[in-house]
């Protein structure tokens, strides 16, 4: 009965959902249709690909582009909430969740301030949990500002200020899922998730005709460090797209990517200073006609005193994710992430596995109906096997 | 288990649900990148006139503009072919050809600059290219205004209409006062524009969602006449190494201009094949396969042309959409030309004669 109710519910939303003419920020400048960028919002396509690498100004046309105040308000929001259903078993400190809730919101904004100098601006405002409202931590995921074509050559572009970095081969910011990348997620104790949004520069540019890439970056790091610490992590990216396009929606890509990190262990231990880190990660993005396949294999080598062990501290883990594009406003999902846990760690984890299957159809480019079912399993060096079943349906959508 | 129950189910049903979304269009006609066209844009310093347009239509039409009297402006804009070329490209003066398709003047009144390369700002000096073009029309200055000069009926009517004896500049003026007629702005694309939601098809307007999104074909194609008047490298003609047309290079001489040619615009473009500035693609369904693959690599391929992974269906949408941009034209016959009797050979002869 309960699931007619739903059912019945999900049918008025997608109903009163058909009137909705929204469009997000860059839409709204250029009057594009959303999927101009996105193959699915909010994932890119080959052109939002080279338009966001471009400094947000259409490729080719930078002397025609308008700045922000030249153009419309430059603001937009996004948000999305449905039923979510979170159940544990045998994992300690979970907590379950079976509710309608709004379980996103994030106030965007970007734009050009001057020729070849875009900016883009993302703030997730604090929203305290409630029955039927997710727990949101307010924070300024992005506020950066990008330099591009200096010297009037892609080769050096320069993004300064709080960054996706691009270390991380696909964009947590922009994933079709809502189950997160496990290998992105996991770290030391305390320690920074190797996708989390950073603070400093990135240095990134491209060739116009054989496809390379590279990236790199200085930021501040962990946050276990202290605040006198100064910045003290880079990251290096190469990447390569074969045949024609960016790998995105079109050709092939492949990546490499090595992280060089310091911390402080948490809690902080006596006698030490902060310890080296390392990731290395090489990933691909294949295509044909309308299947994607993502691929991620990354390592991870902490310095001991980051786990507290006596022994350096090793482990690895990716992910396999299928993306189907049947119709513009289709999108199907299927995705397995591994993490094999590092062994002899005071911390009571083992490996990490998680199924996820999914979908998305568009009701309009900036409004989604977000299907997602996620299995997720983690061994515990004691005790059972602790188990999660994510399942949730939102209308995600931007304007 | 229940809930992958629940996900196939919904999944299964939103898949059947149809397909039919509007993009950005209000009931008024105002449409974000591509809207109506405005009132036809006429120079100050040459207004319309029904005898300019009618002096102008006759020109249009008069073969003894080219050097062997076969080749007229009609000979190549064909008003009964859509006001261009159904040959990729024209046979000009002793069955010359040259390089580049006839673009149809079909609202060119709109386009600035002119020619594919853009060389001319307007329609005043575009119209004084082809007569002296040797592959074209092969007339000097001089021989041509000699010509116009020497047939009485001509002078009549350029001093009632200029005050002045025919020039070539005058010439070109009264072309492009006609030209500004020939003008097509109520296509079934007009009309859904202006909120007749029935005016298009479903494919026809699932074309323009893609036209404007995930086509990309907006972000050349823009505006009113769904032409930026801009330069683009679609890498047509380049093999081996080469250009076979350099395009706007030749008139800027600037390198990331090589290979580049003018966007087209695109209202009528069902009604005007071959297409392309080589007219190397026969059919509307040639192109889109052709943006579909990225354009032919080339090192000046423009950044915007990427993969585009349309399925048939979308390709099938989107021609639907062009061929909604395409709607009735004013089809103008020859008018009764001026002194008829006096040809292009005695013109020559005379010219030759020293009759000045």
């Amino acid at each position: 009965m309960r699931i007619m109710q739903y059912l019945l519910l999900l049918s008025l939303l997608i109903a009163l959902a058909g009137s909705a003419r929204a469009i997000p920020v860059f839409a709204r400048k250029y009057g594009f249709q959303c999927t101009m960028c996105h193959t699915a919002f909010p994932r890119l396509n080959d052109f939002g690909l080279r338009y966001r690498q471009n400094g947000y100004q259409l490729p080719g046309r930078e002397n025609e582009e308008r700045t922000v105040l030249e153009s419309p308000p430059p603001f937009a929001a996004r948000l999305h909430g449905g039923y979510t259903s979170d159940n544990f078993s045998d994992t300690p400190d979970a907590v379950d969740v079976q509710q309608f809730e709004i379980s996103g919101v994030d106030i965007l904004s970007g734009g050009l301030l001057g020729r070849n100098i875009g900016y883009i601006f993302g703030y997730a405002p604090r929203i305290e949990g409630a029955r039927g409202l997710a727990d949101q931590p307010g924070t300024v995921d992005l506020a950066n500002v990008i330099f591009s074509n200096i010297g009037d050559s892609p080769w050096l572009n320069l993004r300064v200020g709080r960054l996706e970095g691009a270390h991380t081969a696909f964009s947590v910011q922009r994933r079709l899922t809502f189950s997160p990348y496990e290998i992105y997620a996991f770290s030391f104790p305390g320690g920074i998730a190797f996708a989390d949004t950073q603070t400093g520069l990135e240095a990134s540019g491209h060739s116009r005709m054989d496809g390379w890439k590279y990236a790199a970056g200085w930021v501040n790091g962990s946050d276990t460090n202290n605040s006198d610490d100064g910045p003290a992590d880079f990251y290096l990216r190469a990447e390569k797209a074969f045949g024609r396009g960016e790998g995105q929606t079109s050709g092939q890509r492949v990546g490499v990517t090595g992280y060089f990190g310091r911390a402080r262990p948490a809690p902080e231990l006596p006698g030490t200073d902060r310890e080296d880190f390392t990731r290395f990660g090489v990933d691909a993005s294949l295509n044909f006609k309308q299947l994607n396949v993502e691929l991620e294999y990354l390592t991870a080598r902490d310095a001991a005193a980051l786990w507290d062990t006596a022994d350096e501290v090793t482990y690895n883990g990716g992910f396999a994710q299928l993306n189907y594009f049947p119709t513009t406003n289709l999108v199907g999902f299927l995705r397995y992430d591994l993490v094999n846990a590092p062994d002899d760690v005071p911390i009571d984890t083992g490996d990490i596995r998680r199924w996820t299957l999914g979908g998305r159809y568009y009701l309009e480019d900036n409004l989604a109906v977000h299907l997602e079912y996620s299995h997720r399993t983690q061994e515990f060096i004691v005790g059972p096997e602790g188990t999660e079943n994510f399942f949730t349906t939102r209308l995600d959508y931007a304007f | 288990m229940r809930f992958l129950w629940i996900l196939l189910l919904l999944l299964i049903g939103l898949a059947l649900l149809p397909y039919d979304r509007l993009p950005f269009a209000s009931a008024n006609g105002e449409y974000l990148a591509n809207g109506l066209l405005p009132q036809v844009p006429v120079p100050f310093d040459n207004p319309q006139t029904d005898a300019k347009i009618l002096l102008g239509r006759q020109l249009y039409f008069d073969g003894r503009l080219s050097s062997d009297g076969t080749i007229s402006c009609a000979s190549c804009h064909k008003p009964d072919k859509g006001w261009a070329d159904t040959e990729p490209v024209s046979e000009g003066v002793a069955h010359k050809k040259g390089g580049r398709n006839s673009p149809s003047i079909i609202d060119e009144a709109y386009s600035v600059p002119q020619f594919w390369d853009g060389r001319a700002v307007h329609l005043e000096k575009q119209a004084v290219g082809p007569v002296q073009n040797p592959i074209e029309m092969d007339l000097t200055a001089e021989e041509l205004e000699f010509r116009l000069n020497h047939i009485p009926g001509y002078v009549t009517e350029f001093q009632a209409v200029f005050g002045e004896r025919p020039t070539i500049d005058l010439m070109a003026k009264a072309i492009a006062s006609f030209e500004r007629t020939v003008i097509s702005n109520n296509t079934p694309y007009d009309q859904f524009l202006q909120g007749n939601r029935s005016a298009m098809s479903q494919a026809a307007m699932r074309g323009m969602h893609l036209f404007n999104g995930k086509g990309h074909c907006t972000a050349c194609h823009s505006g009113p006449t769904f032409s930026d008047s801009n330069y683009h490298n679609l890498g047509i003609g380049y093999a081996n190494g080469k250009y076979a047309d350099v395009g706007r290079y030749g008139v800027t001489k600037d390198p990331k201009d090589m290979g580049a040619f003018k966007t087209p615009m695109l209202r009528n473009v069902a009604q005007t094949p071959p297409y392309l500035h080589d007219g190397s693609e026969a059919t509307l369904m040639d192109v889109i396969n052709l943006y579909d693959r990225g354009g032919i690599p080339n090192p000046n391929l423009d950044p915007a042309m990427t993969p585009l992974n349309l399925t048939a269906r979308e390709k099938s949408d989107l021609e639907a959409f062009l061929v909604a941009l395409s709607g009735p034209y004013p089809v103008y016959t020859a008018p009764p030309l001026p002194n008829p009797e006096i040809t292009a050979q005695e013109l020559s002869a005379m010219l030759k004669g020293g009759n000045r």
